[in-house]
């Protein structure tokens, strides 16, 4: 079993009065897991989508990392989840920003935005399930 | 105007034969601009008593509405005990389940008003302990 550790830290010092100060930190249950990096060419669903996660490619849980690479904050990129619907809206990151969230490992999660090859890094970790192939 | 940071790393000396070492760093801002956001729920402490429940975390209609809306979230699962977890949903979109110790960050974007955060525990597990904290524009 592999380590994987994550960490967060989230801080300001005017958004209260007081200072805010959040740090955590998780290692996740992982053998398994790639940091890729790529163009969405889709902008409308189900044409073009970027697959970041097939369904059942991972067992019991899995951590998605996404971060939109674009340099203008008004160019999004959305996660979909596909096997729900074409409407179902998970994230909406916009250029510059990440994500780090769980995914529900029996759905499938797609990814368009609203600009043409908008680039996109990202990773899914967890247990890997071998009855299924990204092919 | 606030300026709040939010930065993650993510690691891994063994995953692959690649060391795994990244860092990504953000100022929370408003949608499409760079206006900081500017309020907050602040550090929320909440126990999930009963098991097989559903409890709203953020209720949309508390926040702004709108396609030209961008807040954060960030949700901690704070059990000890490695077996338990909730499921989180966004607008009854399942997100997944965060098992304990581990965490979400993202943005939120309640676009039309209805994106309630919401919990779930499974049946049997109680007294879940959570951690969650909503950084929001106006």
């Amino acid at each position: 079993m592999a380590t994987v550790r994550v960490a967060l830290r989230v801080s300001s010092t005017d958004v209260l009065s007081t200072a805010l100060d959040v740090s955590v930190a998780s290692n996740l249950l992982a053998d398994s897991g790639s940091l890729i990096k790529a163009k969405v060419k889709g902008t409308a669903a189900d044409t073009d989508d970027l697959v970041i996660y097939k369904a059942n490619d991972k067992l019991e849980s899995a951590y998605l990392y996404i971060r939109n690479l674009d340099e203008k904050k008004e160019n999004y990129i959305f996660v979909r989840n596909e096997t729900e619907s074409n409407t179902a809206l998970v994230a909406k990151i916009g250029g510059g920003e990440f994500a780090f969230i769980p995914v529900a490992v029996d759905m499938t999660y797609q990814c368009i935005a609203t600009k043409v090859n908008t680039i996109v890094e990202y990773g899914v970790f967890g247990l890997d399930n071998s009855s299924v192939t990204l092919a | 105007m606030a300026t709040t940071t939010a930065t993650l790393t993510l690691s891994s000396a063994d995953l692959t034969g690649d060391v795994l070492s990244l860092s990504a760093a953000s100022t929370l801002t408003e949608a499409g601009n760079l206006t900081g956001l500017d309020q907050t729920t602040g550090v929320s402490k909440k126990v999930l008593a009963a098991a097989s429940t559903t409890t709203t975390l953020i209720d949309a209609d508390d926040y702004p509405s709108g396609p030209a809306k961008n807040h954060r979230f960030f949700l901690r699962n704070a059990s000890t005990t490695a077996s338990e977890y909730i499921t989180v949903t966004v607008d009854a979109q399942a997100i997944g389940r965060l098992y304990a110790g581990d965490f979400l960050f993202m943005p939120y974007h309640n676009e039309d008003g209805t994106h309630d955060i919401k919990v779930t525990t499974p049946s049997g597990q109680t007294n879940t302990p959570i951690e969650f904290i909503l950084i929001h524009q106006s």
